[in-house]
């Protein structure tokens, strides 16, 4: 079979994958009508919402690629920027280790479902060469992630041979990047061999609990560190540079051999004379080195995926129970328990359970940076964490998917559903004031009553919380299936709520300039949004 | 005289005329029917024919057009949470909760349902040993079979004792053993005194399971009663189920027809 004929047919297995790990996210899709269904129109629905469903990806990976770039080319920012010091060195490190973290984690979300032989079992049908069923499958593997891996390296070398006008120095960029891609991938695919082989062998082990937590916190350190992005040009670039080249100490040549800064010390040593041979000589022994992990993880990559595409990616055995003991609680807690069980096993939802480290890390980083913790300061952190605390109730619903139908079945009314939600996403909230009132016992506050700020604003995310969830129910029940893929709505709505009060602070202290009714205005506000929240709560 | 979920002649399924529109589509038609304690009611149809309507509807999924269901006096539209704590439904396709395990599902179902932890500890333990569910019971219910997926349905169907039970095609993807006890254990819920309605379109499950037997065509119960009641309705008066349906939806002649047609057309080939 000729490679493009491949790659044409590898689009089969791709969408397939891409449509299972939209349907693992988006299970909401098919929740229907809420037994207000008609079958006609509910089939021409779901064909529409597949081909939407299709097409958002096909967006989502595109966004994904255009971020990737800007996260590569963002540490070479202060080269352009009149950042102290020749950066070139930090700069690339720097690129090549955030465009890794990103594009494995982006590739761990894509992958899991491509651990999954059904996504390539319709190919397997076929009367196909085996070779040409592997290549189709490697093909379709290489789409997942295909725009941002050559975006990223695109825009490294053009960077790099823009900078530098040296042809060694832009080829050795060039094999850097492709094996930084190299890495990339086969980290995510054996993450996701992981992840796939604990899901499938089950079991309670606190081992299987310990890496759900990891991957959450990775997610969490990724999302923090997309929030340092910006303070890379101006502060990270320059200061690693010094370190890497600056002082002159053995342990700072030794630092070349640690992958990120390996490259980026050649390539500088290619165009400079700022760094010392031996450092460069230390730089390349490690290169070679990595050059071969490069070959062996890439080759390790190709094997798994072949072995995938033959139906042998993942082979385990079951952890057979040692008992058949069912643990009770009440319907409030078992529906918590429930939520955080399902949400927390989805590659695809369980990272939304990072935001709380991410919230935490900008209040404190935002007001760490000010001597004196003004009002502005606190409303402003706490309505923008308030804000992360809203993607949770999404991932919430997200990770019900079909298994609503179920729930539809118990008696059970729609309040149920919307308060375990609402109190998940709200108790996320809850280190923001907590940290708020950790900093204030070091910093003075411009008025005391700011430390009260949060904890109104955990009301106003507890009502948004109850709004976001009953949009998606309403619209889910009025039979407008096809509207819940958009999230939009419901995230407008709920920054809304979180700002009302915010807003009514504000406004108060503007005509007043008195911190008291400021606050009891942003009160006011937060309880009447909560008291509307209830009350809608109560017709469910 | 009364049993253990109430007065023996009162009904714990009923529906009254019941209609289902679904825009152009009549999806069932003055459909009267009525389920008493300890009875196994087969609902009997082709695919389309409105059977998983029928039970959606009595569960309160789906709102009748017009008529009414009861079920335990309830009505579902008025009173849907009092339907539901009185119900245990198994779906045509098992629905549960994929990234939990039947461990994890199970506690949500007995939560959820407010049970008793005891009771409910002795019975999914027997339950899940009969089905041999070691390997599986804490194991994401994504990576089960259909069996087993079913499996885990019908004893969360189970898991409250309900009065009333709504089982569509409950045997899809059992193997024999399993089938047996399901069978076994539907007779022994109606033998307390509960109700079940069992909708199929295999004959031999409702020849063996069904104490009466409802023949559900195009959205309307054409012919109710007992096996030998329905084949005293056809003109022969005798033969199996498959052949006393179709004898009854007058598709005798259709089925020939098409099987003379099929014929042709397989054989087309090898005649030339």
């Amino acid at each position: 079979m000729k490679p493009s004929e491949a790659w044409r047919l590898s689009r089969i297995p791709y969408r397939e994958m891409v449509y299972r790990s939209l349907a693992e996210e988006r299970g909401r899709m098919w929740w229907g009508a809420f037994g207000r269904n008609r079958p006609g129109k509910e089939a021409q629905d779901d064909l529409e919402l597949t081909k939407r469903a299709l097409r958002i990806a096909k967006f989502d990976k595109s966004v994904v690629a255009v971020f990737n770039v800007i996260v590569s080319l963002a540490p070479f920012a202060s080269l352009f920027l009149g950042g102290s010091g020749f950066g070139l060195t930090s700069a690339i490190s720097l690129s090549l280790a955030v465009t890794f973290g990103f594009t494995t984690l982006y590739a761990i979300q894509t992958l899991s479902s491509f651990m999954s032989p059904e996504s390539s079992a319709l190919l397997s049908t076929m009367p196909l060469e085996r070779d040409d069923f592997s290549l189709i499958t490697l093909f379709s593997f290489i789409r997942s992630f295909d725009y941002m891996v050559i975006g990223a390296i695109i825009s490294q070398v053009a960077l790099v041979a823009y900078l530098t006008a040296s042809p060694t120095a832009t080829l050795i960029m060039l094999l850097a990047s492709a094996m930084n891609a190299v890495f990339a991938v086969a980290v995510a695919l054996w993450f996701s061999r992981i992840f796939q082989r604990n899901m499938l062998r089950g079991g309670r082990s606190k081992a299987n609990t310990a890496l759900r937590l990891f991957f959450i916190l990775m997610w969490g350190l990724l999302l923090v560190g997309v929030g340092f992005l910006f303070s890379l040009p101006w502060y990270i670039v320059p200061n690693l540079q010094s370190t890497l080249l600056g002082a002159g100490h053995v342990w700072s040549s030794l630092l070349g051999l640690l992958y990120p800064f390996t490259s980026g010390i050649i390539i500088t040593g290619a165009v400079s004379s700022s760094v010392t041979f031996a450092t460069i000589l230390l730089a390349c022994a490690a290169m070679v080195g990595y050059g071969l992990l490069a070959v062996f993880a890439g080759k390790w990559s190709l094997g798994t995926v072949r072995r995938v595409s033959q139906g042998a990616g993942v082979n385990v055995a079951r952890v057979a129970a040692r008992d058949f003991s069912v643990k009770t609680r009440g319907p409030l807690l078992g529906y918590v328990y429930k939520d955080l069980k399902a949400a927390s096993r989805n590659p695809a939802t369980a990272f939304f359970f990072a935001l709380p480290v991410l919230e935490t890390v900008i209040i404190t980083l935002l007001d760490s940076n000010f001597g004196t913790l003004r009002t502005v300061l606190v409303l402003v952190g706490t309505s923008l964490g308030g804000v992360f605390a809203l993607f949770l109730p999404l991932a919430l619903l997200s990770a019900e998917g079909k298994g609503l139908e179920y729930t539809k079945t118990l008696p059970i009314s729609p309040r149920r559903i919307v308060v375990p939600k609402a109190l998940i996403a709200t108790a996320t909230y809850v280190p923001v004031p907590l940290a708020l009132a950790v900093i204030s016992l070091f910093k003075p506050l411009t008025s005391p009553a700011a430390i009260l700020i949060p904890v109104l604003t955990t009301l106003a995310v507890a009502s948004a919380s109850v709004f976001e969830i009953k949009l998606f129910l309403r619209t889910a029940a009025s039979g407008k299936i096809a509207s819940v893929i958009n999230d939009f709505e419901k995230l407008t709505v709920g920054m809304l709520i979180i700002l009302v009060p915010e807003v009514a602070y504000a406004a108060t202290f503007l005509a007043t300039f008195n911190h008291a009714f400021s606050l009891s205005a942003m009160g006011g506000a937060a309880l009447a949004e909560l008291a509307v929240a209830f009350y809608v709560l109560r017709r469910s | 005289m009364q049993t253990k979920f109430g007065s023996a002649s009162e009904p714990l399924i009923e529906t009254s005329a019941l209609t289902k529109r679904f825009g152009s589509v009549q999806a069932l038609t003055e459909l009267n029917l009525r389920v008493m304690p300890g009875e196994i009611y087969g609902l009997l149809g082709p695919n389309g024919a409105g059977k998983t309507t029928t039970i959606k509807t009595i569960l309160g999924l789906s709102e009748p057009t017009s008529g009414w269901v009861k079920v335990c006096s309830f009505d579902p539209v008025k009173s849907p949470i009092e339907v539901k704590s009185r119900i245990g439904y198994v779906a045509e396709n098992p629905i549960v909760y994929d990234s939990l395990s039947p461990r994890d599902f199970l506690e949500f179902v007995a939560s959820i349902r407010k049970t008793d932890q005891a009771a409910v500890n002795g019975l999914v333990g027997q339950l899940a040993s009969a089905f041999d569910m070691a390997s599986y019971f804490d194991s994401p219910i994504a990576t089960l079979s259909l069996g087993m997926k079913q499996k885990v349905a019908l004893i969360a169907s189970l898991i409250h004792q309900p009065p009333v039970l709504l089982l569509d095609e409950p045997l899809n993807g059992l193997d024999a053993k399993s089938s047996r006890i399901v069978k076994e254990l539907v007779s022994f819920h109606a033998q307390k005194g509960g109700a079940v309605l069992f909708s199929t379109h295999i004959m031999q499950v409702a020849e063996q399971v069904c104490t009466r037997i409802g023949i559900i065509y195009q959205g309307r119960v054409i012919a109710e009663g007992t096996l030998e009641e329905l084949r005293g309705k056809t003109e022969g008066g005798g033969g199996t189920l498959e052949e006393v349906f179709l004898k009854l939806t007058h598709e005798e002649d259709e089925v020939a027809d098409t099987m003379r047609m099929l014929r042709e057309a397989f054989f087309k080939n090898e005649a030339k």
